[in-house]
């Protein structure tokens, strides 16, 4: 009951910070400032987890193509698998650990506190002027990150292409274009779209709805873990479905036979 | 005038508030006294919209608020100026913004064109306008509470609160902070709910003292009734005050 009472309140609160956005619009420079804050905040550790990704897609790829004597390809398939499926959810883990942590406990400590109250007290709306920036922050810097971090995926796989599989750069990235076709990138923007909302709405819900003073910010931010690291293994599992089912009617559709949709296939 | 008629607070199955009944002229100052938990705070709460009734009604200047919207409140709010138990300063802004944050959200104003605001408000609770650019972190908690008062005072209400005001404060800050909340209520001629269990507080600053105690009210009066009250939590309120200034 507990589990479906605060899944009910999250979308409630995510459903509420949208009418407010729809209403009322939001604080345009708080917007900016949390974004490059988020942005600034994680690009550091996306860009090495980024690096290290693409450096083990390519370890593992390498080792199937290798016998079908398809080494050519290994730079398009470990760039679509990063981009489909690793990208998005190592963005939406690096988010969730330093930006989801981060800002449950600031609103959580603005809550009991009276910040909040504060606000409102003063004429201010605290979805406008607290959650909406943080929620818009997270999904907007969740693009850029899954781009930086994505670059650096590539650039990992170039290096271990050529240390460990043996095969120069230009034959890595020839056929990243071959591979990596607009269904890739669709389904990589959508499953980053879904994950960056997912964190935000219960981010800033835990931390809004934090009480009890330290002990109540502490567990906020614990459960905020939690319920995020959850939440993205079943949205990622949803998400997968989704661009699976309309990925494989397009197909049919179309009746492509490309590389790309051989490998989904 | 503000009136509090069969109000109902609850929280869960508890019944904070129990049908309080309350009338509170203009330009008084009025001490609500009690123990921790019986819902003083949340009186104070219900009255500027920050928690809602479950029953009755709440009236300001005549008009029943109980049940406007969140958007419909904005301008009682911006009548009811309200100073929370914690300082609640904005952490990543300075003195001056914090105090001038109404002032931009309710006139639009931009910090350049509150500044004169904002540094006759600092004066009024007795600080130099040399700590404007400061983040609150880098103040004393007592004057951190001074700021909170210029801040709420800065939007020009009508109606001041006070939350416990003086908790966490030495002696000499709460002496302070009790006078400058008389001298402030008289000067913006201002009607003041105060709520606190200090009764030194209460006998130094109120006009009249409400005494709650399970979410009724048992006694009420002004300062020399309730000096003579003979109700056994008064008279307890009263014995704990006397033996502090005995020992100081």
């Amino acid at each position: 009951m507990t589990l479906l009472a605060d899944i009910g309140g999250c979308v409630h609160f995510f459903l509420q910070s949208m009418d407010v956005l729809i209403r009322k619009g939001v604080n345009r420079h708080e917007v900016f400032m949390q974004v490059w804050r988020v942005t600034v905040q994680s690009l550091p550790t996306t860009a090495m987890a980024g690096f290290f990704v693409g450096a083990i897609m390519t370890v593992q790829f390498a080792m199937q193509v290798e016998a079908y004597g398809a080494m050519g390809y290994l730079g398009g398939l470990s760039t679509s698998a990063t981009i489909r499926q690793v990208g998005p959810l190592l963005i939406a883990f690096m988010l969730s650990g330093k930006v989801g942590a981060f800002t449950a406990a600031e609103l959580g400590t603005m809550r009991v506190t009276e910040q909040i109250d504060a606000i409102r007290c003063l004429g201010a709306n605290p979805f406008q002027e607290l959650i909406l920036p943080r929620m818009i922050a997270i999904i907007l810097s969740s693009f850029a990150l899954l781009a930086a971090g994505l670059l650096m995926s590539v650039f990992g796989g170039v290096l271990l292409a050529i240390g460990f599989a043996g095969i120069n750069a230009d034959e890595y990235l020839r056929h990243i274009p071959t591979i990596v076709k607009l269904p890739s990138i669709a389904t990589g923007i959508f499953k980053c779209l879904v994950f960056a909302i997912v964190l935000a709405a219960i981010c800033t819900y835990k931390g809004f709805t934090a009480s009890g003073g330290a002990r109540g910010v502490g567990r906020a931010v614990v459960e905020t873990a939690v319920a995020t690291m959850v939440a993205l293994v079943a949205a990622d599992w949803a998400t997968s479905l989704i661009a699976e089912t309309v990925l494989s009617v397009l197909i049919s559709q179309t009746g492509a036979g490309s590389i790309e949709a051989a490998v989904i296939s | 005038m503000i009136q509090f008629e069969g109000l109902v607070k609850r929280f869960g199955d508890r019944e904070v508030l129990k049908g309080l009944s309350l009338q509170i002229e203009k330009g008084q100052i009025v001490f609500i006294l009690g123990t921790s938990g019986t819902g003083k705070s949340v009186l104070l709460k219900t009255l500027v919209g920050l928690l809602r009734a479950d029953g009755g009604k709440v009236v300001i200047d005549g008009q029943d608020v109980t049940h406007l919207s969140e958007e419909d409140y904005l301008p009682i709010r911006r009548r009811c100026g309200m100073v929370f138990q914690h300082p609640a300063l904005f952490d990543s802004m300075t003195v001056a913004e914090n105090i001038a944050y109404g002032l931009m959200k309710h006139e639009k104003l931009t910090l350049e064109q509150a500044l004169p605001r904002v540094r006759e408000c600092l004066a009024m609770v007795g600080l130099s306008d040399t700590i404007e650019n400061k983040l609150p972190t880098l103040i004393s908690y007592g004057m951190q509470k001074r700021v909170s008062l210029a801040r709420t005072v800065a939007v020009g209400p009508t109606i001041l609160m006070f939350d416990e005001p003086t908790t966490g404060l030495d002696p000499v800050t709460t002496k302070q902070i009790n006078f400058l909340i008389r001298d402030l209520s008289h000067r913006l001629k201002t009607t003041s709910i105060v709520v606190s269990h200090d009764m030194d507080c209460a006998l130094e600053i109120a006009d009249r003292i409400i005494v709650l105690d399970q979410g009724k009210i048992i006694d009420q009066g002004t300062v020399e009734q309730i000096m003579s009250s003979k109700q056994p939590l008064v008279v307890d309120f009263l014995h704990e005050a006397k033996a502090r200034a005995v020992k100081a």
